[in-house]
């Protein structure tokens, strides 16, 4: 065996599949993505013709509603690293302290969210809080609060927290089950010690569990802040990025400029801006929370 | 290194034996190929089987036109055993996205159904529907109505064939008003005052798509044309004649298009509500009426719809404003939706042979007609069996004095229409006041 890894011809074959896998999937849609972003072009196959950095400077200058995209997807962003997470970490260590047969079914109910497809889950929401029957709106009425009933998601002004609430709720168990994996991994011992050592109650959870924790949330927020940018089914399928913008995400604003509008060309400038941006995410947010990894 | 070579062999086995297997799968596709373009006689049971790829937007086959479309494809491969018709649907939106992605990979379908105009554009740009020859489609077996054409005409080279005549009108539910004592409304004065008196009375006025936008825009357009008598103002406006910003009469038009969003015409979920959840509010009796198109003919006739419902849905013609120059003839009218003939089709000429029998006026417009799903763009025989909702349709379009030809967001580059949409969807979101919109829809036209 040893031998077969030394010859460099049976390490190309076992590395080409996934390589030539990797490109066709990965690289050549980038590449191919970056010419078309110097091209005014319908779609693939309409006349072409290339433009230079015309639709990228559109696009950073005067493009307000990509930026608007933008703004709103770094939002949804904060909103699961700053409510989403910490009440994950809140929840998983609640279950943690729950054990038995109690702690099995909140798990399970816990994690239902991200069992169900999408498109149920922005159905069920559009249906929930329409203003005409939904159960929502209903529930207010019944406790006296019928002046709050409202166009949840069909209202501007509500539109985009709505949307931000419905997203943190349906990531909610993801979030949960990779904090809760990360407690279970924390030796009782440290618990013991700190006790030993006077802490109790919110602090030794602040002070052991939060720490303890770290190389978990470092890889959480860098994923809830991609998963953030790369937004798209759930506003698609209920608001489609509407009412007049105010929940458009860059991925439906994307898609819509290439289908939609086709502006085939301007929407692969879009998503070269968004790789970019993308990868800047990931740094930062890698960069701002990184920490040496309590050993233990 | 014995073991070595060994290893290196069967890896090179297996891929080649990976590569075999793809290409023996191109292959069978060859066959097919050929099989589809050697056939002569397509009544020969005989004949080899040949598979149609057809895609559309109508996914509801037990009723309406989706009922007329699966009709006129059974007769077909009734009449020709070696034909399998396998089809592909998906509902309005989604369907024209798949399309631009179909068109994008040159997607070897037969025939698709085509949105004409901006979208049909896109697809002739692409070369991937085939031209026609009008003179095929002339005399009695097609009976096409005259200018029928000119959303499927660009560069005066034909790329589709409408199905229906398409305008815009106000189905009512008679029941809601006569129970509400709510007057039927002739003036757009009276139409706002109807909402008003049924939003006190806690009923949605008027149901709309107000997800997918489009039909903010033609609402707009019947205003224009019912405050200037002019069906050309808007087309022009598009295309740059004339001025949305300064015009009169599309100032007036924005402005009592801004006493519609005050006065809450449409139902409160109307930003969200997509097709299907503006006509389940209006079918299921929970608003008074619904702003939309006349293919919607089958809902008098749509057993899934109730009993009641179903004898009280009646049409009502767009009102006229108070001071304005158009008369309530003035039609909103046009042909958007029709099937094309697809370039990369791998049976041409058994796809062609289907699209000329889909398009014969005995079989999609006899149909659509007799199942009472909509109205042909061809010449159909009056049966005596229509509803009560076919005939006030046929009514509405035999009196029009005169039509559109066009929707105005179609009439433009698709980026007009996205724009266009947009600047509505601004408008409706609360976003922005008549003269903003205006300034938008004028930016759009420009920017095209």
């Amino acid at each position: 065996m040893q031998k077969v890894f030394n010859n460099k011809m049976a390490i190309f074959l076992f590395v080409f599949p996934g390589i030539l896998l990797f490109s066709l999937t990965f690289l050549v849609p980038i590449v191919l993505s970056t010419y078309y972003s110097f091209r005014d072009t319908l779609a693939p196959g309409t006349p072409s013709a290339f433009i230079g950095f015309a639709n990228y400077t559109e696009l950073l200058f005067h493009d307000t509603r990509f930026w608007l995209a933008l703004r709103n997807a770094v939002l949804l962003g904060l909103g699961f690293i700053f409510i989403q997470h910490p009440i994950a970490i809140f929840f998983a260590i609640m279950l943690d302290r729950l054990g038995g047969k109690a702690e099995k079914w909140f798990r399970t109910i816990f994690f239902i969210p991200c069992v169900i497809s999408v498109v149920v889950i922005s159905k069920m929401w559009l249906s929930l809080l329409d203003p005409t029957f939904g159960a929502f709106n209903k529930l207010l009425d019944t406790l006296g609060l019928g002046f709050l009933k409202h166009a949840w998601l069909g209202d501007s002004s509500t539109a985009l927290v709505t949307m931000l609430f419905i997203l943190i709720w349906a990531g909610f168990g993801w979030g949960l089950l990779f904090y809760y994996a990360g407690l279970k991994g924390i030796p009782d011992e440290m618990y013991e010690a700190a006790s030993l050592d006077g802490a109790s109650g919110f602090k030794l959870q602040l002070r052991i569990t939060v720490p303890l924790l770290s190389p978990v949330i470092t890889v959480q927020i860098t994923l809830a802040m991609i998963t953030a940018l790369k937004q798209m089914e759930t506003v698609f399928l209920t608001t489609n990025g509407g009412p007049g913008d105010s929940t458009q995400f860059l991925a439906v604003y994307l898609y819509n400029k290439a289908f939609s509008a086709s502006q085939y060309g301007y929407a692969n400038a879009i998503s070269i801006l968004f790789i970019v941006v993308c990868l800047l995410a990931t740094y930062l947010s890698n960069k701002l929370t990184r920490s040496d990894a309590t050993e233990f | 290194m014995v073991m070595n070579t060994k290893a290196t062999r069967n890896l090179l086995l297996i891929t080649a034996l990976a590569a075999v297997s793809v290409l023996s799968a191109c292959g069978g596709n060859d066959q097919n190929e050929s099989a589809g373009s050697t056939n002569g006689n397509s009544a020969d049971p005989a004949a080899e089987q040949v598979t149609l790829r057809v895609f559309s937007n109508l996914p509801d086959r037990k009723s309406g036109q989706g009922l007329a479309e699966q009709m006129v494809i059974d007769n077909y491969t009734k009449e020709n055993p070696n034909v399998k018709i396998e089809l592909e649907t998906l509902a309005e939106e989604p369907f024209k996205n798949k399309l631009k992605a179909y068109m994008a990979s040159n997607e070897a379908l037969d025939i698709t159904m085509v949105h004409g105009g901006a979208e049909l554009n896109t697809l002739v740009q692409a070369g991937y529907v085939k031209e026609l020859d009008p003179a095929g489609y002339e005399g009695e077996t097609y009976n096409f109505l005259p200018g029928v054409y000119k959303s499927f005409t660009f560069n005066d080279k034909l790329y589709g064939l409408p199905r229906n005549s398409d305008y815009e009108v106000i189905y009512y539910n008679q029941k809601i008003f006569a129970d509400n004592g709510v007057n039927v409304p002739a003036t757009y004065a009276e139409l706002l005052d109807a909402a008003k008196q049924f939003r006190d009375k806690g009923i949605e006025p008027m149901s709309v798509n107000g997800k997918d936008l489009w039909s903010f825009a033609a609402f707009f357009q019947d205003l224009v044309i019912r405050v200037s008598g002019d069906q050309s103002l808007m087309l022009d406006a598009v295309e740059q004649k004339k001025n949305f910003t300064t015009d009169e009469s599309f100032i007036t038009a924005a402005k009592l298009l801004g006493e519609a969003r005050d006065a809450k015409l449409f139902q409160e979920s109307f930003m969200t509500a997509d097709y299907g959840a503006s006509q389940n509010l209006f079918t299921q009796g929970k608003a008074a009426m619904w702003y939309m198109g006349s293919w919607e003919a089958g809902m008098a006739t749509n057993e899934s719809l109730s009993e009641d419902f179903r004898n009280n849905v009646a049409v009502l013609k767009f009102p006229v404003v108070d001071g304005g120059k158009g008369k309530d003839t003035d039609l909103l009218a046009w042909n958007g939706g029709g099937y094309s003939l697809v370039s990369s089709s791998k049976h041409p000429e058994e796809a062609k042979k289907f699209f000329d029998y889909l398009m014969q006026a005995d079989q999609w417009a006899k149909t659509v007609w007799d199942t009472g799903a909509a109205v042909p763009a061809q010449k159909y025989e009056l049966t005596g069996t229509e509803s009560g909702l076919q005939k006030q349709l046929t009514d509405v379009l035999t009196g029009a004095t005169t039509t559109a030809g066009s929707l105005g967001l179609d009439y433009g580059t698709p980026k007009f229409k996205d724009d266009g949409q947009n600047a509505f969807g601004k408008f409706f979101a609360g976003g922005s006041t008549p003269e903003e919109l205006l300034a938008d829809l004028q930016k759009a036209a420009e920017s095209q």
